[in-house]
């Protein structure tokens, strides 16, 4: 058995299967492991992916982009409003749901965005099949986090009417930490990870907290107005001014000369990624005129510098927002096409100085893997349905710490049970004490509600008439917490045996 | 690393500490999956992490596995496999069934390490050849104990098992100590989980119900394979093989049947025993009997309540009754008295009355008269009342002798005329009945009776409708209907018999009803009380009915009847209408009167119906 992961992104669509316990993103029929979620209508037919990219120079008023943008919006809606006004292809407002007006000749037909997506989905189940050789049905989707009930329930209807059959929809960033396996290993312990996703028209910021394996959004950022095609579009209007320097002709006012810098820019774009230059090359672009021209690294992220600037400046108010300092992250995960850029990545990187910028994995590729990670994990399961799409639980408020001193004798805090574990909860830790001492105690605190610097005693714990020895004492100590958030302690001496418990009740 | 004590610290909770808070986490990840298990089994404490903990336990104990019953090991026969024990010889006697497949591995490697033959030959040990050797055991023991089918014939035999049932004496004494070990140990045989526990003195009515229905429904596993004396694989031929399936499944099914049977007493005694079940029966009985005594208690005070309340009706009416009484008597007295004193009057007025008349010599001037006059004082003295006598004596003390002889005379005349008018009436009165009775006889069996009023108005229509008539004796019989007072409804047949019979008569009776008819034509329209005169004074108050009765003039009566007849009985207020129609007649007047007619009609018809009957007799 294998499950997929589908991510249906505004620009790209992408597919990964889980098989034999490893998840990969497969290609399509044109080799390519992204497919653009464009789908274009000519006469008879529908064409997805990048054909219909490429056919939209001639055929706009009949290919829908960013499908994403409207699915499962109403007319009015202010996102809509803004899709309505960028898209070449004409939307009508029926019933107060967008449409999509296709020209088939004689007539005109009415096609639903929802009906849009089910293409792409289609396209994208197509493509998992060729890859396995075997039907597939079962899928995970991803949805970006700020999505509502409405959207996703489209996006949902869309993915069944494709023949899926969706084992669950899954936040987009929580599927990139997926993807790395963050906090997977072990279930205890915590920390902070940022998800930086800068796709085809959005960035996405998102600081999550893991904790216990599970994962949990603090704060989330999107900005619709930064994305890869902002860089494409930069890149193309210095061609165009490069076009005029040297053929005096103005090609900014001819949408389809535009058409075809855009694509000679984005390739470019991609090239540079990996390339110091890259070469761009128009067949006839204007007049019969072919256009030629070398774009260097340097020259691109010049252009961009500010886009770069704006995309980066998210980062710091959300650490600010969350309260955290850039040194609380211990891992950064990118994701989206963009992030690609390496400029970016070293500015990212400036940024964090001591944590890892987990790229690894394509960036694009990312989130399906992910996707499919949870999928195989779900797959084969009776009931992987889930009432409700978030779940909450309980979780430990403050930090639980012990009170050690360090080799100078000065006080230290240990934290022996993180705030926000999921409840219940059991944690052990093997503490140690000086071998010449015949009594130990521990004092237990928990942190303060907002800074952790002052600490509240919750506890002492004294272990008396221990036998003095060369080695260090071992004390096991075992933190267990209800759901309730009661705490009971256990600590006993490893060379003794000796024991003592306390349970601390909860503050009503 | 931790510090050292401060002296006189001890162990101490200082600070409540903050309640959970609840975030939302994101469905992704196998720890969020098995987060979910746990939630939905409702695992309450971190049941995974203790799983494997356990785990990491028992891991750790494996190694410690003692391993120093070689002697034990060395005296088995190989031959007697059958009879061993191959937890025992596997190292394991003390996890027994509870072992894991993993520690029996573990606990069959250490063995082989240590007693494979080549091992013991490397270290000089002499081994027996062949199959005798008790490596043979231990290879037995591994081959049985790792098959699940086969260990779990093993286990089911478990020789260190106690199969034991408590009687009902040992565990009338100390149920929970006897039974609750038996009940741990015989657990085991369930292939359902969660087996209920046997509780404490404490538990519930449910508890103790599940516990009960759990074990009278007793699915074991336990079965008798291990048992089996003829082995299958040593059958030489397909019939042999047959024939020895068929002797193994009855044993074991007998077996079972046993056991079945064992487990079924072991409950039944516990059941029986279980001072719970005691406890529940008894409040169960005694629930129903204060509910018993509750209703009895509320029908009891019903019923007293009632019978009081009767009480006080009863008393209340003996009360009345008595006060009744009591003035009853009391004007019963009263009555008695002033009768007594009028009589008491009377005689003294009758005295004076004598003294007076002898004083004045009776008027009379001669004997005789004076005898004469003593009989008319006398026949004073005993017709005139109280009143009159009073007035005479008056009279007759105030006055001269001649006026008092006027008032004498005076007065015995009148008592005289009274006499002679009674007489009259008295004759008159048997004339009548006489008559009467005649005319009630003369008009035959079965016909309905002819009163005077109606054989007067016979007449009075005969004469109007002459012979020739048209349909005559219909007209004649219409005419009395509408006319009669007594409301009889008479039919031409009717008529003509009694138009027939007065014919018969003589002449002279015709007469008579002639004149009685012209008599009361006198006596209505003189409108003159004509009893009044020759009243009895014990009969005054009838009288004064009679005479309202009496005062009902024809005309009256006429429009009374109409009136009747224009306001049929469910008129709404028929009386107040009636009597608004009869002038000068109230409305209870008409009621009377009608009532009165309504009797009489009644009276006669009895009369008459009686008559018939003695006619027909």
């Amino acid at each position: 058995m294998a499950a997929i992961g589908v991510h249906f992104g505004y620009t790209c669509a992408c597919v990964a299967i889980f098989k034999d316990g490893r998840a990969d993103v497969v290609a399509n029929d044109a080799g390519d492991r992204v497919t653009p979620a464009v789908v274009a209508y000519r006469d008879t037919e529908q064409i997805v992916g990048i054909a219909a990219k490429q056919g939209r120079i001639r055929n706009a008023a009949n290919t829908v982009v960013k499908v994403k943008q409207i699915l499962g919006r109403s007319f009015d809606d202010p996102e809509a409003q803004k899709h309505l006004a960028e898209s070449k292809c004409p939307v009508i407002n029926k019933d107060k749901k967008p449409r999509y007006e296709i020209d088939m000749g004689e007539v005109t037909k009415i096609v639903s965005p929802e009906e849009v997506a089910k293409l792409v989905f289609h396209k994208m189940k197509e493509t998992a099949q060729s890859a396995l050789g075997s039907d597939i049905t079962d899928a995970v989707i991803t949805v970006p986090f700020e999505f509502g009930e409405m959207q996703k329930n489209a996006l949902r209807q869309a993915a069944e009417g494709a023949g899926f059959s969706v084992l669950r929809l899954i936040h987009e960033p929580s599927a990139a930490l997926l993807a790395y396996g963050i906090g997977q290993d072990s279930p205890t312990g915590k920390s902070h990870v940022l998800v930086y996703k800068l796709g085809g028209t959005s960035l996405t910021v998102t600081v999550m907290e893991v904790n216990s394996g599970m994962y949990r959004v603090l704060a989330t950022h999107t900005d619709h107005s930064i994305g890869g095609e902002g860089f494409t579009q930069a890149l193309a209007q210095y061609l165009a001014a490069e076009f005029k320097k040297s053929y005096k002709h103005d090609v900014t006012g001819n949408p389809r000369a535009m058409m075809k810098l855009m694509n000679s820019a984005d390739v470019a774009k991609h090239t540079l990624s990996t390339l110091g230059s890259s070469n761009c090359f128009v067949d006839s672009l204007y007049d019969g005129m072919d256009f030629d021209c070398n774009v260097s690294r340097a020259r691109f992220e010049l252009l961009c510098s500010s886009l770069f600037n704006k995309s980066i400046q998210p980062i710091k108010a959300l650490l600010e927002q969350v309260g955290l300092s850039s040194s609380d992250i211990s891992k950064v995960v990118l994701c989206g096409g963009s992030a690609r850029i390496p400029k970016l990545q070293q500015m990212i990187q400036d940024l964090f100085p001591d944590v890892e910028l987990l790229s690894s994995i394509p960036p694009d590729e990312v989130i399906p893997v992910g996707a499919a990670i949870e999928a195989g994990i779900l797959l084969g399961r009776e009931s992987s349905a889930l009432d409700q799409d978030s779940i909450t639980v309980d979780c430990c408020a403050r930090d639980i710490l012990v009170k050690e001193a360090d080799d100078s004798g000065a006080d230290v805090y240990t934290v022996l049970f993180p705030s926000g574990t999921p409840l219940p909860a059991r944690r052990q830790h093997t503490l140690h004490g000086p071998g010449s001492l015949s009594s130990i105690c521990l004092e237990l605190y928990q942190s303060q509600a907002h800074n952790n610097t002052p600490q509240e005693k919750v506890a002492q714990i004294v272990l008396n008439n221990l036998e003095p020895k060369e080695e260090n004492h071992d004390i096991v100590t075992v933190v267990t917490m209800k759901r309730d958030g009661s705490l009971h302690v256990t600590c006993t001496e490893q060379g003794s045996g000796k024991s003592e418990a306390v349970t601390v009740a909860v503050a009503s | 690393m931790l510090k050292e004590a401060v002296e006189g610290q001890v162990t101490v909770v200082c600070n409540a500490i903050a309640a959970s808070v609840q975030f939302q986490v994101e469905p992704v990840g196998r720890w969020f999956e098995a987060f979910l298990k746990r939630r939905d089994r409702n695992v309450s404490a971190s049941f995974q992490e203790l799983e494997e903990e356990e785990e990491l336990s028992e891991e750790s104990e494996d190694e410690e596995l003692q391993l120093e019953e070689y002697a034990m090991l060395k005296t088995l026969d190989p031959k007697d496999w059958k009879n061993q024990d191959h937890y025992a010889v596997l190292g394991l006697a003390h996890m027994r069934y509870k072992a894991t497949q993993k520690q029996i591995k573990a606990a069959h490697k250490a063995m082989v390490l240590k007693h494979h033959p080549d091992k013991r030959k490397a270290a000089g040990e002499q081994i027996v050849e062949g199959d005798n050797d008790y490596f043979t055991c231990i290879t037995k023991a591994i081959e049985i104990l790792s098959d699940p089918v086969k260990r779990r014939a093993f286990d089911s035999v478990d020789p260190t098992f106690d199969n034991a049932v408590p009687s009902k004496a040992e565990g009338k004494e100390n149920f929970f100590e006897v039974f609750s070990p038996v009940f741990e140990r015989n657990s085991r045989w369930t292939s359902k989980k969660h087996v209920p526990k046997l509780g404490t003195m404490d538990s519930t009515f449910e508890e103790v119900d599940t516990f009960y229905s759990f074990w009278y429904n007793f699915d074991s596993w336990r079965e008798f394979s291990y048992l089996d004396e003829e082995e299958k694989e040593k059958a030489e031929c397909r019939d042999e093989r047959r024939w020895i399936e068929k002797q193994n499944r009855a044993s074991r099914a007998q077996r079972k049947k046993e056991e079945m049977n064992r487990i079924r007493t072991l409950v039944d005694t516990a059941y029986s025993c279980d001072p719970r079940i005691k406890k529940f029966k008894e409040d169960e009985k005694a629930r129903k009997e204060s509910e018993k005594k509750a209703k009895a208690e509320a029908k009891r005070r019903e019923q007293e309540e009632k019978e009081r309340a009767r009480q006080a009706e009863l008393e209340a009416a003996r009360l009345a009754k008595e006060k009744e009484e009591e003035e009853a008597k009391q004007a019963a007295q009263q009555a008695k008295k002033e009768k007594e004193i009028q009589k008491k009057a009377i005689k003294k007025e009758r005295q004076k009355l004598r003294t007076t008349c002898k004083n004045w010599n009776y008027f009379a001037d001669s004997e005789a008269e004076s005898v004469k006059m003593m009989e008319e004082v006398e026949k004073l003295c005993d017709r005139l009342e109280l009143v009159s006598l009073q007035s005479l004596n008056e009279m007759l003390s105030s006055g001269t002798k001649e006026e008092g002889k006027a008032a004498v005379e005076k007065h015995v005349q009148q008592v005289n005329a009274q006499l002679q008018k009674e007489r009259e009436a008295e004759v008159q009165a048997r004339q009548a009945s006489r008559s009467s009775e005649q005319a009630s006889s003369g008009s035959g069996g079965g016909s309905k009776g002819w009163n005077e009023e109606e054989l007067q108005l016979l007449i009075k229509a005969v004469n109007l409708f002459p012979a020739g008539t048209n349909a005559r004796w219909e007209v004649i019989a219409n005419y009395m209907n509408l006319h009669s007072t007594s409301g009889i409804k008479r039919n031409a047949k009717d008529v003509i018999n009694k138009a027939k019979n007065l014919q018969k008569l003589d002449p002279h009776q015709k007469d008579e009803i002639n004149k009685k008819a012209f008599e009361k034509f006198k006596k209505e329209h003189a409108a003159v009380p004509p009893t009044v005169d020759n009243a009895v004074p014990s009969e005054r108050f009838e009288v004064s009915g009679a005479e309202a009765n009496a005062a009902w003039t024809t005309e009256e009566q006429k429009l009374l009847e109409q009136a009747l007849k224009t306001f049929p009985v469910n008129t709404p207020e028929r009386w107040e209408k009636i009597a608004a129609v009869v002038p000068g007649r109230t409305k209870k007047d008409c009621m009377k009167r009608y009532k009165e007619l309504v009797e009489m009609v009644k009276a006669k018809k009895a009369a008459q119906e009686q008559v018939a009957a003695k006619s027909k007799k």
